[in-house]
């Protein structure tokens, strides 16, 4: 039986939470208006970038013209036709031992795309190529934009090729595919052995977006949507998890020798750029850090750590040196035009619509190189590293309906071996991230309506 | 009266009844407290210029499937929506909206003329991206992957993305809505040789 004195202290607890549940209600009410409101008075910021395609490879003989495009629109006017006036400067030398000339760049207009181009004077080209970097300026204002982000301490290269190896593909025939051997499987889905898609609308899918072989043959397959690395030995059996704390989204993995692992994020909060993360071979976290630049599409192993493609400056920059993290300002005065390999060479690539220049260099210059011409469009240069005394080079060839890897293997002479692969991509992946070499074989990821798969090539096969 | 103690206690309920029920269904305000339905300015002209402005203001602002409506404080209002609904009422266009407005193109798809369209206005455009893809619609017709240029589109029947640069290893900078995850922003992908991609041009460009 309730007592009067414990009614009054129920009704006044009742009055009690009334009261601060209405005013709690009132709070998180205003705070919300008032995040949207203050946020969304902000006045439109200008715009103000550049895009800029440096002539990696030239053949000596051959004009070089530097573009940039640029977009440029004032603070505060919304009519987008109303651009800025831009100005630039671009900066060229023979080498690293000479002074850099300037050469004003000068506006033009195609395509109406607004440009900054300029001639490379043909006693700077030489024989070995040049050097360059550009100042873009917004006229009256204090922006300016250095393409490569560099500057004079890391400028583009232009390596001239004296002698590259012709390859002519000629007309490229589908449907002659070798699908590879499947050393690895996992089905879609939540189960300690599958493998995980967004979540989200996602068309097509993305899911399984990396992953790395290592020296034994172990494979690891980077399943973001679940935050973890599989891992199967070469021995075969059930993938072993290995948990990751990133983000969750489309992501590059490259692995090191000591057995740690590099998650490259691909999306970055506001005011950042992405991520790159170190893990050890258990999945602890050792250190992150940020890149230089917006964009960054690939992370590999270098001579001294991890180095990462970055754009706009399309330049290889170090994240890491010897394990410790280095900061964007010290990635962007280390671009490389060329993706450091192990051995301490580089190599560089250059695609066009029918050509692929690719050039391995080494501290003396270059040292091998092949230009490879097809009637059949060319996309993307999967990877392009060094196997032995060949070159491995995985470019997609594509109609407006078809679309097949082909794997060439390059020597002295031209092409040692080739064939096609299936680009068997039902989820989307990591971009650049489907072709990996460890050892003397080739491995590809791979994914279809069951699950994402890696097969394998033997390269010493014939 | 109240005890304090009560009071505090109530507070402390309220405020978790009050995020669980946000949790639970989430809407943010932010069409409904910023956006408008103004009608579009028609243009004499267009270039591919402009419209990289365009896309550069919608860049960082955000994904919404079926949205349409952007500030330009480079910073997503409404970020974590749910996957799956399309009237969460957040900032950003979703893929196909995002290049409708980009493109400037009108609500009716027998006219080919340019309208711009202010950030603040909440329009998505009659076209999908695979209608994009179809070159569906007055303003818009399919051309050659191999052909695209600045501006141009590679769509899919499930996303359309638009050139921003070529990277010398041959992919594309491509400027997009990806998703709620992802946002509006630039990255290299590899549309233009991927077979579920087609290429797609608005015509009618000043050059």
């Amino acid at each position: 039986m309730r007592t009067p004195s414990l009614d009054r202290r129920h009704a006044r607890l009742l009055v009690g939470v009334v009261a601060g549940c209405s005013v709690a209600s009132l709070l998180v009410a205003a705070v919300g208006r008032t995040g949207i409101a203050q946020r969304s008075d902000e006045a439109p910021q200008a715009v103000f970038d550049t895009t800029h395609l440096p002539p990696l490879l030239t053949f000596p003989g051959e004009r070089v013209h530097l573009s940039y495009e640029v977009q440029c629109a004032r603070q505060g006017v919304e009519d987008p036709e109303s651009g800025c006036k831009v100005t630039g400067t671009v900066y060229v030398r023979n080498g690293p031992r000479d002074a850099f000339r300037p050469l004003q760049l000068e506006p033009t207009t195609l395509d109406g795309l607004r440009r900054l181009t300029a001639a490379v004077p043909t006693d700077v080209t030489g024989a070995r190529g040049f050097e360059y970097y550009a100042e873009i300026e917004a006229a009256g204002t204090a922006d300016r934009i250095l393409v490569p982000a560099g500057g004079a301490d890391a400028p583009h290269r232009s390596l001239a090729l004296a002698s590259a190896t012709e390859v002519n593909l000629g007309v490229h025939a589908f449907g002659f595919v070798t699908p590879g051997t499947r050393i690895v499987s996992a089905p879609w889905g939540d189960g300690p052995a599958s493998v995980g898609l967004e979540s989200g609308r996602n068309l097509p899918a993305i899911g399984a977006s990396a992953f790395d072989v290592s020296a034994d043959g172990t494979v690891s397959l980077l399943d973001e949507a679940h935050r973890r690395v599989l891992r199967w030995q070469s021995s075969g059996g059930a993938p072993t998890r290995v948990p990751v704390l990133i983000d969750g989204r489309m992501a590059d993995m490259s692995l090191d020798e000591d057995g740690s692992l590099y998650v490259l994020e691909s999306v970055a909060p506001p005011g950042h750029t992405p991520l790159v993360r170190h893990f050890d071979s258990t999945g602890r976290e050792l250190d992150a850090v940020e890149t230089a630049e917006r964009g960054a599409s690939q992370v590999r192993i270098g001579p001294d750590g991890p180095v990462v493609l970055q754009h706009p400056s399309h330049q290889w920059m170090p994240v890491a040196a010897r394990v410790a993290p280095v900061p964007p300002s010290d990635q962007r005065r280390s671009g490389r035009i060329g993706r450091p390999l192990r051995s301490g060479a580089e190599m560089v690539v250059l695609q066009r619509e029918h050509e692929i220049r690719a050039a391995l260099v080494s501290s003396r210059g270059v040292e091998r190189s092949w230009r490879v011409t097809s009637e059949t469009p060319l996309a993307e240069v999967q990877l392009a590293e060094p196997i032995g005394g060949r070159v491995v080079v995985v470019v997609r060839l594509y109609t407006e309906s078809a679309s097949e890897f082909v794997v060439l293997v390059l020597d002295r002479h031209g092409v040692a071996r080739t064939f096609s692969t299936p680009t068997d991509e039902w989820a989307e992946a990591t971009p650049l991230g489907r072709f990996r070499i460890a050892g003397n074989r080739l491995y590809r990821l791979g994914s279809d309506a069951r699950g994402a798969f890696v097969a394998a090539y033997d390269l010493e096969a014939s | 009266m109240p005890t304090p103690r009560s009071f505090v206690i109530g507070l402390i309920v309220g405020i978790a009844l009050v995020a669980a029920g946000s949790a639970a269904a989430y809407h943010t305000r932010f069409v409904a407290d910023n956006c408008n339905y103004a009608a579009p300015t028609p243009t004499s002209y267009i270039t591919r210029d402009g419209s990289a402005t365009v896309a550069l203001r919608a860049r960082y602002e955000g994904y919404q499937w079926a949205g349409g409506c952007w500030n330009d404080n480079d910073h997503d209002d409404s970020p974590n929506d749910p996957h799956e609904d399309p009237a969460t009422g957040g900032e950003g266009g979703d893929c196909s909206g995002f290049t409708f407005k980009v493109w400037r193109e009108s609500l009716s798809t027998s006219d080919a003329s340019f309208q711009q369209w202010g950030m603040l206005r909440h329009v998505h455009g009659p076209y999908t991206s695979a209608a994009f893809k179809a070159g569906t619609g007055a303003p818009n017709t399919t051309v050659s992957k191999a052909a695209l240029i600045k501006m141009d589109a590679l769509a899919s029947d499930g996303h359309i993305g638009l050139i921003y640069a070529t990277n010398p290893d041959g992919t594309d900078q491509i400027i997009e809505a990806k998703g709620e995850d992802y946002g509006t922003n630039i990255w290299t992908r590899t549309y233009r040789g991927s077979s579920s991609y087609s290429g797609v041009r608005r015509t009618g460009w000043s050059s």
